[in-house]
């Protein structure tokens, strides 16, 4: 299925070349920013919150500086000064870096203890005695727009309430009309919890400030090193450091799924205290202050609706969402959609009309919203569709896989203009779900569950086909602060025929240096053993946005493939000269030019570009090197047919995932073994919430789980043998015709596995229940109802 | 987070003796384990602290102990404790009310225990909060019905229980 044109010494697309950054992840030689050591380093810890909210009535550092090491104790009150205790948030809002009197959720950063080692910042945070005054928090983002509600905000010049903002697409009229022209309508109240992405690796930074240079070398665990270089010259031109006497370094990271996107109050505090001593400090996250701290993703409570005939013909989808974001909106979304991406939610229907609207909140828990292995909310937006599909097949007594084979998209209707305005690039949807159903054996399990329910077990068999919506993105609508989500690369070839590639993204595990020197193997010919693919240096790298949504293969692999076609280019002209041949006479083949009819006569690509630096045409520019910013004509729009069967103990209702197939459609693949690593990782991070994440607050603003003992994040016991395939429909629009794949089985594993539940369960009448489903709330779900 | 304990025990000493300890505030909270009065404000009013310890945590709480009740006629009392870490950490309220009736000489005790946690010990999460709870409470009734036997009473925090109720808890 996979057809590969170069042969594997060159390695280029279809390949599954062996990854090249794993040499040094499995011999313990990654340089990850906790490893970074720099003479004369402090070290800095945070005091945190233990209330949600509270005034800050005194701060008492007198104990915290006596401990031996010790150096400073910064409180919002020293960053005040510097006009440095707010920050902007990538939203427009803002976002405390140390508070000056009132902590707004558990956990927050009160205070940053300053000393000469890990263990005397440590000793001090402990001593550091903060008195404060508590309020009642305010935990329910319902409750957060009753008019008694407190105004969290009163920050904020003239904000009267706890409202963010509002966003709708659609037409609010026409829907309604067909909803209440249709045969039926289905409707569910879900609630998509909030989560943590839980990477090994923390966040954590080294601030470097060189006063002699006024230069900061900041290295951080950031997905987006060049955005946050600016970020950094934006709020800290004011006391000097401007863009040019910045650099950002990236090292590895040790995964990131969207949580090392935002700037944290931790990284800000550490470069200010750099600037004011000199010295370089380093400020490394536990993992508790990561669970409890940093970004979470997703709580979205949605109402979602779908009208159809009562043959089961879609008409209409409607959803209402009210967001949690926290105390302050620090999401990370392109500036235009405060709801991200989530206008895909009309699926991978043919229907005509849809309308959504949302609304956001503040309330006293940590700040975030951040794209969990998720283009922007797709995950909450497939969630809805695919789960409100099957309960529409419920309701008209429809088996689901058939309900949706008749409503599909087809493959002659691409480019297909969604209800709510995007523009699908290509699919084959009904292959793709039929290809899973034979791979299950569909009507095979089906036929057992019958069997089944007449001895009183409960068998479920859940589908989920999404569309996703990747590579964000277009200038005309994509910006992060105003800067356009194009992406960069840069081909330098050397003398011999080797080359370095330097790119605007960032890996975190994605295996970027290994795909990207496929994709350029692919259009060049040379081994992609023999490119040096690097990131994540702000003063190397050309400008990019970075690496999350599943950008990176759209956007900046699409870059490499430009640059690489512009040196093609240049070879030709070298070949033609070197030849005496027209331009015109030569044809190519992964890795040499030969004249058309006479294939004794030819030219290598190392042959070319040595050419290129010892016996270049008169009038040619000497070397070989191509930089390319891509601007994306349109997103990408991967699919996706995913197969859960499920087994529920009918006494204990212990969910045992028995099978689970995914087939995928990611466009043409450029290392087949990648893309099944980053589909066996992102279904392991579908089953997450699916069965076992969420983030749990109390009335009075604790966190219940902030620990992973408590939290549970899956691991090779929880997770079942996954089992995957494909489909290829190329994106016509992306020069190799790829679409990316990373957080599709994040988005798409969350409803198969829950839609499989709930089809065991229906035997109770039951039709939805929210994510993570655990054998616990089966069992109340069930008693509660009278059921059992 | 809230963790509410109700407990109904004998103690085979007649009920006005039982109400004399119960209702008064120096007996009561010596039988708390890990508890002291240090001050007293006025009749209803008294100033204390609570250290307790979870394995390798310590938390030390100075609060305010109040009187709501206390009806030696009804032999009902109730109390409220208001307690914030000593070292900022977070803060506990407690509710805490007692009801005796005479079972032929004999009383018995019913008593409720409603305690909240905020900050770093709700953090450990429910299960570990519970058991400590539950242990802390068996102590005391233990330390009550010691006291007025006339027996030794084991004011200190058994840092050796509690840490085998949290590995237990832990496995839950």
């Amino acid at each position: 299925m996979i057809q590969c044109k170069t042969s594997k010494a060159i390695s280029g697309m279809g390949h599954s070349m062996k990854r090249k950054e794993d040499a040094r992840f499995i011999q313990g030689k990654g340089n990850y920013v906790d490893d970074i050591k720099l003479p004369g380093m402090l070290y800095m810890d945070i005091v945190r919150s233990p209330y949600a909210y509270a005034k800050i009535k005194k701060i008492n550092t007198e104990a915290a500086l006596k401990i031996p090491g010790v150096v400073a104790v910064v409180t919002g009150k020293d960053l005040e000064q510097y006009n440095l205790h707010w920050m902007p948030t990538l939203m427009s809002d803002t976002q405390m870096v140390l508070p000056t009197d009132t902590v707004m959720y558990q956990a927050q950063e009160v205070a940053a203890v300053i000393a000469t080692s890990r263990y005397a910042a440590r000793d001090g945070k402990e001593a550091v005695i903060v008195e404060y005054e508590p309020m009642k928090p305010l935990m329910d983002p319902y409750k957060s727009l009753n008019d008694d509600a407190p105004i969290l905000r009163p920050d904020k010049p003239g904000k009267t309430d706890n409202h963010i903002w509002h966003w709708q697409a659609g037409s609010r009229e026409e829907t309604e009309a067909v909803f209440s022209n249709a045969d039926v309508v289905v409707k569910e109240q879900m609630h998509i919890p909030r989560i943590h992405v839980a990477s090994i690796e923390t966040c954590g930074c080294v601030a470097d400030y060189d006063k002699v240079d006024n230069h900061l070398t900041m290295y951080m665990t950031t997905q987006a090193p060049h955005a946050i270089r600016t970020v950094i010259a934006l709020v800290a031109g004011h006391v000097g450091l401007t863009e040019e006497k910045i650099r950002v370094i990236s090292p590895d990271i040790g995964g990131g799924f969207g949580g090392k996107v935002p700037v944290y109050p931790g990284y800000v505090i550490a470069i200010a205290v750099s600037f004011l001593v000199g010295k370089p400090v380093k400020w490394i996250e536990d993992r508790s202050e990561n669970l409890q701290a940093d970004s979470f993703a997703r709580d979205y409570h949605i109402t979602a609706e779908m009208a159809a005939t009562k043959e089961g013909k879609i008409l209409a989808t409607r959803f209402k969402i009210l967001a949690d974001h926290g105390y302050t909106d620090a999401a990370a979304n392109p500036s235009k959609f405060p709801i991200g991406m989530f206008s895909v939610c009309t699926g991978s229907y043919d229907y005509p009309t849809s309308f959504v609207e949302a609304d956001a909140v503040y309330t006293n828990k940590p700040p975030g919203g951040v794209a969990y292995r998720c283009s922007f909310r797709v995950t909450e937006a497939v969630h809805a569709i695919e789960r409100i599909t099957d309960r529409l097949a419920f309701e008209i007594g429809k088996d689901p896989a058939k309900l949706r084979i008749e409503n599909f998209i087809q493959k002659d209707q691409f480019p297909y203009k969604s209800p709510l305005g995007w523009e699908y690039d290509s699919g084959d949807y009904v292959a793709g779900l039929e290809k899973a159903m034979n791979a299950i054996d569909y009507d095979g399990l089906r036929a057992e569950q019958v069997e089944k329910r007449k001895k009183g077990e409960l068998m479920g068999i859940g589908i989920s086909t999404f569309t996703e919506i990747v590579g964000a993105g277009p200038s005309k609508d994509f910006d992060i602060l105003g800067i356009k989500m194009f992406d960069s690369a840069e081909i330098r070839v050397h003398p011999t025929g080797k080359a370095i590639a330097r790119f605007g993204t960032k890996s975190q595990g994605q295996g970027h240096e290994t795909t990207y020197a496929q994709i350029i193997a692919e259009e060049l010919g040379i081994p992609a053993e023999h490119i040096q693919v690097e990131e994540g240096d702000t003063d190397t790298a050309p400008y990019g946005l970075g690496t999350y949504a599943s950008r990176s293969t759209p956007t900046a692999g699409a870059a490499a493939v430009m640059a690489a076609r512009k040196l093609r280019d240049k070879a030709r002209k070298i070949a033609a000269y070197l030849l005496e041949v027209s331009e015109e006479d030569l044809e190519w083949e992964p890795g040499k030019f030969s004249v058309k009819g006479a294939p004794e006569k030819s030219k290598t690509i190392q042959e070319l570009v040595f050419a290129a630096y010892t016996n270049h045409p008169q009038g040619m520019e000497a070397g070989f090197e191509a930089t390319h910013y891509y601007d994306p004509p349109n997103l990408t729009f991967p699919s996706g047919a995913y197969i859960c069967v499920v087994d529920i103990d009918s006494e204990t209702f212990e969910i045992k995932v028995r099978r689970f197939v995914a087939i995928d459609d990611c466009g043409h693949i450029i290392n087949p073994m990648i893309v099944q690593g980053q589909v066996h990782g992102g279904l392991t991070q579908g089953i997450a919430p699916a069965m076992y994440e969420e983030l749990i607050y109390d009335e009075a603003g604790n966190i219940l789980n902030g620990t992973l003992m408590d939290y549970l994040v899956p691991t090779a016991v929880e997770s079942p043998k996954w089992e995957t395939g494909h489909v290829i429909t190329p994106s016509p629009h992306h020069p190799i015709g790829a679409k990316g794949v990373g957080e599709s089985p994040t988005v798409g594993a969350p409803p198969a596995i829950a839609n499989a539940i709930v089809d065991a369960l229906s035997v109770y009448g039951v039709t939805h229940m929210d994510i993570p489903i655990t054998p616990y709330k089966i069992w109340k779900k069930l008693k509660d109802t009278g059921k059992i | 987070m809230t963790t509410s304990i109700n407990r109904t025990f004998e103690i085979n000493e007649p009920i006005e003796k039982v109400w004399d300890s119960l209702s008064n505030p120096h007996e009561i909270v010596s039988c708390v384990p890990g508890a002291a009065l240090t001050e007293q404000v006025d009749a209803d009013n008294y100033k204390g602290t609570v250290t307790l310890k979870f394995g390798p945590v310590k938390a030390s709480y100075d609060g305010l102990v109040t009187f709501l009740e206390r009806n030696a006629a009804t032999k009902t009392m109730s109390l409220k404790g208001v307690g914030t870490d000593t070292k900022g950490k977070g803060g506990a309220d407690m509710l805490m009310s007692g009801v005796l009736t005479d079972k032929a000489g004999s009383t018995e005790v019913n008593v409720t225990m409603n305690v909240e946690v905020t900050g770093m010990l709700a953090q450990f999460g429910s299960r570990l909060i519970n058991d400590v709870s539950n242990q802390v409470f068996d102590q005391f009734i233990d330390n009550f019905s010691n006291k007025l036997a006339g027996k030794d009473v084991n004011n200190t925090m058994s840092a050796g229980s509690m840490v085998g109720s949290m590995v237990k808890g832990l496995f839950k």
